[in-house]
């Protein structure tokens, strides 16, 4: 069952970061668009579509690490200050209350939405001639689907700490604000920031 | 602990209770109320905790089935799915949201390029002689970088890293440190590129452009108020910010400016001219000595170039005097600026390894330089001679020939005034100086010029422009050496989760905001405020209110894509320009940033100072802030040409 959970959580990880390079890509193709259009006077028709299609994929590939990784905002006025227990039970009451429908849902009309598109092997109508819309569709469901597994494993994760009283570990990612990646760019080790304290104290009393 | 859970509670409880009494009893309840029922129950479910995004999904679904259910129970199920898929599409092939992730990523980048702590030592020493001049570099500091990076968390920690202790050990004031730090760090989202802006900009259907326009000064303005603010402080309590001692201003020299200062002129140029021509000191290499020339030239060669540029396009419908009159009006200056940019190209190839300032600076030089022939031989001496008196000496050429407008020669002249003064206090203290800014400030600067510049006067959308930012972001971590794979990798995953999140809440939120279309609680809050009889001013106050209200408890991305849908509908109504309305929001939501109990930019700020310094001592210092900002609502409110000017003069 654990390890089941691991290897969930590792695909989700794996999509959303495989998909996250689109980034670059992304960069790239509209700069070379860029250049191409105003340098080589020679634009494409298919660059708005591609552009649109890379960073949709690019967004709701990532929607599951992003889950995986407890990344998604939430209002934490209150959240924060919750016992490990009660998160649990609230987080777990709210995934079976809204997310699991709403993500099914999500999917299994993206199914249906897909399938219509392949069916009628659909093309953009943006541009005349424009690039086959279907596979792009057909994201949705996959990003669902595996959002809805990444779903499950952090219910899972809610019992686990419902039972135990404390979070499960996460796997290791990169963070946005990781304190002592930054203290070591900026070269500023613990003791110095432990040394101000005297100052901060000695006007504290010279007041 | 408990006051927060308190806080926290007795909020929810004012909007179940709010709810509760404004609602009707339930056997009279229409679906118009049901919406608003779901309003009020989104906003509880928020604070509970859950990701907001599938909390929206969820609740968006049950309403939108209940909402087709009243209409054909038949169809319920196939049309709630139909909407949920097509909400998400149309997230999904958004062409304003696109520019998201590539800000985002532009912003990752700069952030790991590690300009910061010289872009804070530089800016620090460029103010050194200004009323509290450390806080003051702090939060223009913060006002670059944030506004390059967008980041308020990894920019108020790198602050609070580097300037907090800088400040501390000047005996600035906890609360003022702690302020400047958290206030700065905060107008990232406001100045653009801001991804806040595009948010706004999709949520309400105002195009980004005109928003990026608009809110430029108005963050300028805000920027600029923080630091009269603090220079006020500064002088009128001292002991809040005791001024700099001689001693941490002293710059230290380079050997051979200690020599040409002492043995020629403190000042650059004739210290320069000095050294070259006549008494070559021995100890001085000639190739440094051409070199810090071509560094004291490059504001006139710039201020030259671009006044030159303009002179070419307003005078262009005359080609053939044009001509003419460039040449006469070059003549002395632009054979000087070809020399020097021309050895500003040969420049980095020698010391590109120890500094990277001028090797980011040579794309720019190379850029100037494109007409200069690369062979050309530097010949400095007369530059600095015929130079500054060249610029008065140009309207008389140029008269004769052109009708260039008056408003040009003033600006020329005020420019080559400008010049003159700033050369004749050029000391070679202060060459060091512009040699750091030259390192951290202008790099920077030029970005977020180029990149604004480009979406502002309609040469790129803004999606193109983000792209170009992006790879800016990656050319200016190459230059500064941090460009590896672990880099590049970390900004591209957290680039996918951050754009994740905010897209994801888009999905959310505009199923949300479907089914409360579909239930009609637009409708009634419409009736129900229109029915207020209010006027503008007063709809206008309760809405800023209200917004403020919100950023106690809900993150900017929340109030933008829940609650903006509910009062753009009713700006027509009073006849608001959305694009104002959004200007407003923006400034408002800074106070969002800056609010206890929950103000990320606190919680940042207490990670990483002294233990001594207390979460309380940070909220004090916010405070004052936090009132220039309603100060600068008020403003903005009061002149609105603050905001407008610059978009209704392009795009009208």
């Amino acid at each position: 069952m654990q390890k089941l959970l691991l290897t969930i959580d590792k695909i989700s990880t794996f999509a959303g970061q495989f998909f996250s390079w689109l980034i670059v890509a992304l960069t790239f193709m509209i700069t070379w668009e860029v250049f191409s259009r105003y340098v080589l006077d020679n634009p494409h028709a298919w660059a708005f579509d591609v552009m649109s299609m890379m960073y949709g994929s690019l967004f709701m590939m990532a929607g599951a690490y992003t889950l995986s990784k407890n990344g998604h905002v939430r209002g934490d006025v209150l959240y924060g200050f919750f016992p490990p227990r009660l998160q649990a039970g609230l987080d777990l009451a709210l995934y079976i209350l809204f997310f699991v429908p709403g993500v099914f849902a999500l999917a299994y009309a993206g199914y249906g939405y897909a399938a219509d598109s392949w069916a009628i092997n659909e093309h953009s109508n943006i541009t005349a001639n424009g690039p086959p819309v279907y596979p792009f569709k057909t994201i949705i469901p996959i990003a669902g689907a595996i959002l809805f597994l990444q779903g499950l494993v952090e219910i899972v994760r809610c019992i686990i700490c419902l039972q135990s009283g404390q979070w499960p570990s996460r796997g290791q990612d990169v963070e946005e604000v990781d304190v002592e990646k930054l203290k070591e760019m900026v070269n500023v080790k613990d003791e110095d920031i432990a040394k101000l304290d005297t100052l901060v104290t000695a006007k504290g009393v010279a007041k | 602990m408990k006051k927060e859970i308190w806080f926290g509670l007795s909020i929810m409880a004012a909007v179940v209770l709010a709810a509760i009494l404004l609602l009707p009893p339930f056997a009279e309840m229409t679906n118009g109320h049901l919406g608003l029922f779901m309003l009020a129950l989104v906003v509880v479910a928020i604070m509970l905790g859950f990701p907001t995004a599938f909390t929206l999904m969820g609740m968006g679904m049950v309403f939108a089935y209940i909402a087709y259910r009243s209409q054909n129970p038949s169809l319920a199920v196939d049309q709630t799915l139909d909407l949920m898929v097509q909400r998400a599409y149309s997230v999904m092939s958004n062409d304003v949201l696109i520019s998201i992730p590539l800000f985002v990523f532009m912003g990752y980048l700069i952030e790991r390029a590690n300009l910061i702590e010289k872009l804070f030592k530089s800016m620090h020493l460029a103010t050194a002689r200004v009323p509290g001049s450390l806080a003051v570099a702090t939060i223009i500091t913060c006002a670059i970088f944030a506004t390059a990076t967008g980041i308020v968390g990894a920019v108020v920690t790198l602050m609070g890293l580097l300037a907090l202790p800088a400040m501390l050990r000047a005996g600035y004031s906890v609360q003022l440190s702690a302020g400047a730090i958290t206030a700065g760090g905060c107008l990232g989202i406001l100045i653009p590129p801001s991804v806040m802006l595009i948010v706004y900009g999709a949520t309400a259907g105002v195009s980004v452009v005109k928003l990026y326009a608009g809110a430029f000064f108005p963050g300028i303005m805000l920027a600029t108020l923080y630091v009269v603010y603090v220079v006020i402080v500064a002088k009128w309590k001292p002991h809040l910010a005791p001024p700099m001692s001689a001693e941490d201003r002293r710059v230290p020299l380079p050997a051979f400016a200690q020599v040409v200062s002492t043995t020629v002129s403190d000042k650059v140029l004739p210290g320069l001219v000095g050294a070259l021509k006549g008494k070559r000191n021995a100890s001085v290499p000639m190739r440094e000595l051409l070199n810090h020339m071509v560094i004291a030239l490059l504001p006139l060669v710039s201020v030259a170039l671009i006044m030159g540029a303009i002179f070419l396009k307003v005078t262009a419908p005359l080609p053939v005097e044009e001509v003419s009159g460039v040449v006469a009006m070059g003549g002395s200056l632009e054979n000087s600026s070809e020399a020097e940019s021309a050895g500003g190209l040969a420049e980095p190839e020698d010391e590109g390894g120890l500094k990277p300032p001028p090797a980011e600076e040579a794309p720019v030089a190379m850029g100037q330089a494109a007409e200069a022939p690369p062979a050309a031989e530097p010949v400095p001496a007369p530059a600095p001679v015929a130079a500054v008196p060249a610029a008065p000496a140009e309207p008389v050429v140029a008269q004769e020939r052109l009708p260039a407008p008056a408003s040009f020669w003033v600006a020329l002249a005020s420019a080559a005034v400008a010049l003159a003064i700033f050369y004749a206090y050029f000391s070679f203290a202060r060459l060091e100086i512009f040699k750091m800014l030259l390192g951290s400030f202008f790099p920077l600067a030029l970005m977020i010029l180029a990149v604004l510049g480009s979406i502002v006067f309609g040469l790129a959308t803004p999606t193109e422009a983000a792209a170009m930012g992006s790879m800016g972001g990656l050319l200016l971590a190459a230059a500064y050496r941090r460009l590896n794979m672990a880099v590049l990798r970390e900004s591209v995953y957290l680039t996918a989760k951050t754009s994740a999140m905010v897209c994801w809440l888009f999905v959310g939120s505009s199923i949300f905001s479907a089914a409360f279309a579909l239930l009609g609680g637009q409708e009634l809050i419409n009736q129900w405020v229109l029915g207020m009889n209010l006027t503008p001013v007063e709809f206008m106050i309760l809405a800023q209110v209200v917004i403020f209200l919100l950023g106690w408890p809900l993150e900017w991305t929340e109030i933008i894509v829940i609650f903006m849908p509910i009062f753009i509908p009713l700006l027509p109504h009073f006849g608001i320009d959305p694009l104002f309305f959004g200007l407003l929001v923006a400034l408002n939501l800074q106070t969002a940033f800056l609010s206890p109990p929950v103000a990320m930019a606190a919680f940042y700020l207490k990670g990483v100072s002294p233990p001594q310094v207390t979460l309380n001592q940070i909220f004090a210092g916010m405070l004052p802030f936090m009132a220039i900002q309603v100060f600068a609502i008020f403003l903005l409110y009061q002149f609105p040409a603050i905001g407008l000017w610059l978009p209704e003069t392009l795009y009208k």
